[in-house]
């Protein structure tokens, strides 16, 4: 995990007002849990920059006589309040090893960490954060990809995408800022603690994705339907996922090894848990990064995305796959206008023994677009046609590529077109 | 089938070794005739059938390739004076996949023009610049196809097409899809895409496989399996 100083990159909004919201919010934290008012931030005007401006001070804000304080019985609560958000080492000490500018206060930090199926109320979890954390998140890694590998075929996109921003890679980067998950969601526990809930996911307002609900969802998760890139590219999130209308299909019930009924299926965990601890994990990273979209503005957020999701590698030519690697490369070669592609035996040992090396090129006129090694002809022909087309994907402007977001910042250059690729030589 | 020799400094360390022991063995009087022969014929034929452990032993017991040698020390080279320096001989390796080849490189990208410069002074007999590029691209047109391939001819026309239809709708068992191909002289996958035949002659053909793949033992069936695999992983990218 890089270390970064996000207070140098808004430097200049924490000059203006330090630590403005976290020692108010304690006032915010002990009334009706109906009637609380939620943060309003009056957002700015100013068109460089989306920095959220308060238009009075905190302090002024007062809550509103007819809720009169009440104390609570923690227990009672679903999530911990807002107040003990100031008490909890834990979460002072992720505030602190995320390096988080002190603009974000630490009751922002304590709601990131608490889970749509912890608390159904959308004031009191991630939801809305984790929202516009995912919005910002996928744009800049998409926008990314695109700049950087433009001749990507769409499901290797989105293989990155979720390489990158998906919820299994998600929950290591959570893991990986330290964060750890309560046992069980309630009032009592620290707020420094990931909470959601483990048992309870088909009931309750759990989140199974944000998007586009498909009409045919049921049926289509049903029967296993086809559906093809366009189609995918239309309805479906960043990640070329429909979105889920029930947690688990049938189908994936049926091939469970163990039962409900089995008490190791709950206790040690299962596909079920790891799915909901993996969105659980995955929401709360993207709530970290709505937090520091909301409260210290875009570039900062994408300084934020930059330093811990994009800064991971992906060795991008391990997403492959391919059917008919040599019609592949024949059908991109006569659409270019190549010559057509031809396999040349470059070397060859032990033709006649049990464990012979061909290594075989593949070559368009006196070019060679790829090589490889295999032990029979065949496979190592396959392998070639297989680099050369990876070749052919994998084309990339430079590795500083400039990318569209790039020309919001300060004194940017006006912005020059990306290369942009013909389209997909086959279809999937 | 041409074979084409790897230049690698283990084949040519070997190479150097095999001269080594036969010009020292040939200049040695008291060895005896009887005992040279077989050392020379077989250092030549490239067996390692020695007469005994020991001698197996000495024979394979070659030093190493000059490169991996602490070369004298140079006093003109602050690299060597000392006598410390890093021996860099990597293995040879497959190309990697993120070097695009010339021709993959779109028109508006800045390195096609930096290699068309190299290009266009590839046969100048004055200007040496990227000697190695020409000189692969000369040994490529003469190496061997992994498949020749005859060129296509397009000599069938549509009514050609009708009668094959026509005769494999008639007797598929007679008028298979090999005997097309030889009567048509075109190749089998174009016979296929041309004609099906009818469901009964395919439903007759799968039993007659399936009758044939029950008759394989469990290691046949296994080997099958194995190679469909083997291929699949391959096409993932796993091997």
């Amino acid at each position: 995990m890089k270390r970064l100083r996000l207070d140098r990159c808004a430097g200049q909004l924490l000059v203006a007002r330090p630590r403005t919201c976290s020692s108010p919010a304690t006032h915010v934290g002990s009334g009706l849990r109906s009637a609380r008012p939620s943060q309003q931030f009056a957002h700015s005007t100013r068109s460089q920059s989306t920095a959220v401006a308060f238009s009075e001070p905190l302090e002024a804000r007062q809550l509103p006589e007819s809720h009169p304080q009440t104390l609570w019985d923690p227990r009672e609560l679903p999530s911990p309040s807002p107040e003990r958000a100031l008490r909890s080492a834990k979460l002072a000490a992720l505030h602190a090893r995320l390096s988080l500018p002190e603009r974000i206060p630490l009751q922002t930090l304590a709601r990131t960490l608490v889970d749509a199926s912890a608390d159904e109320n959308p004031q009191f979890n991630n939801t809305n954060l984790a929202f516009v954390g995912q919005t910002i998140m996928n744009y800049h890694v998409a926008e990314w990809i695109m700049c950087r590998y433009p001749r990507l075929p769409m499901t290797v996109v989105w293989e990155a995408m979720k390489g990158y921003a998906g919820n299994e890679v998600l929950l290591q980067v959570a893991k990986s800022w330290g964060v750890e998950s309560a046992a069980a969601p309630g009032g009592e526990v620290d707020p420094g603690l990931l909470q959601f809930n483990l048992t309870d996911n088909t009931q309750g307002v759990a989140l199974l994705g944000f998007g586009y609900r498909r009409v045919e969802a049921k049926n289509s998760e049903k029967y296993q339907w086809r559906r093809g890139i366009a189609n995918r590219v239309v309805f479906d999130d960043d990640f070329g996922n429909s979105v889920k209308v029930t947690p688990g299909t049938e189908a994936e019930a049926e091939d469970r090894p163990i039962t409900e009924e089995d008490p190791s299926y709950l206790r040690y965990g299962n596909e079920d848990t790891r799915e909901i601890a993996e969105r659980a994990h995955a929401y709360f990273v993207r709530a970290v990064v709505g937090a520091v979209y909301a409260h210290c503005g875009r570039d900062t957020a994408k300084a934020f995305v930059k330093a811990h999701i994009l800064s991971r590698t992906l060795d991008f030519s391990r997403l492959f796959r391919f059917k008919n690697p040599t019609v592949e490369l024949a059908t991109l070669c006569a659409r270019e206008d190549f010559e057509a592609p031809v396999a040349r035996l470059l070397s060859e040992t032990g033709r006649l023994s049990r464990t012979p090396v061909f290594v075989v090129g593949i070559y368009s006129g006196k070019d060679k677009l790829g090589e490889a090694a295999g032990p029979s002809l065949d496979a190592a022909r396959w392998k070639a046609a297989m680099n050369a087309l990876k070749a052919w994907y994998l084309y990339s402007p430079g590795e500083n590529v400039r990318v569209p977001s790039n020309v919001l910042e300060n004194n940017a250059k006006p912005w020059s077109p990306a290369y942009i690729d013909m389209g997909e030589i086959i279809s999937r | 089938m041409e074979v084409q020799l790897v230049r690698r400094p283990a084949a040519s360390c070997c190479h150097h070794a095999l001269l080594l022991s036969s010009t020292s063995s040939l200049s040695t009087p008291s060895t005896a005739s009887s005992q040279l022969r077989p050392l020379i014929a077989n250092g030549l034929r490239g067996t390692r059938q020695k007469s005994t452990a020991s001698r197996t032993k000495r024979a394979l017991n070659i030093a190493p390739h000059p490169s991996f040698l602490a070369s004298p020390a140079d006093a003109s080279n602050p690299a060597t004076a000392s006598g410390s320096h890093i021996i860099f001989n990597p293995p040879s390796s497959a190309p990697s996949v993120y070097h695009t080849p010339f021709k993959f490189l779109p028109k508006s990208d800045p390195r096609r023009r930096a290699n068309l410069t190299a290009s266009l002074f590839a046969s100048s007999t004055t200007i040496k610049f990227n000697r190695d590029g020409a000189a692969a691209a000369a040994i490529a047109e003469k190496l061997p196809l992994v498949r020749p391939e005859a060129p296509k001819t397009y000599h069938l026309t549509e009514a050609d097409v009708a009668e094959m239809r026509r005769l494999r709708a008639a007797d598929p068992l007679t008028n298979s899809v090999s005997a097309l191909a030889t009567r048509f002289n075109c190749p089998k996958l174009f016979v296929v895409m041309c004609c099906h035949s009818n469901a009964k002659h395919q439903e007759e053909m799968a039993a007659r496989k399936e009758a044939i793949k029950g008759r394989w033992g469990p290691r046949k069936t296994a080997a099958r399996e194995d190679r469909q695999r083997r291929k699949q992983m391959l096409l993932d990218g796993l091997l």
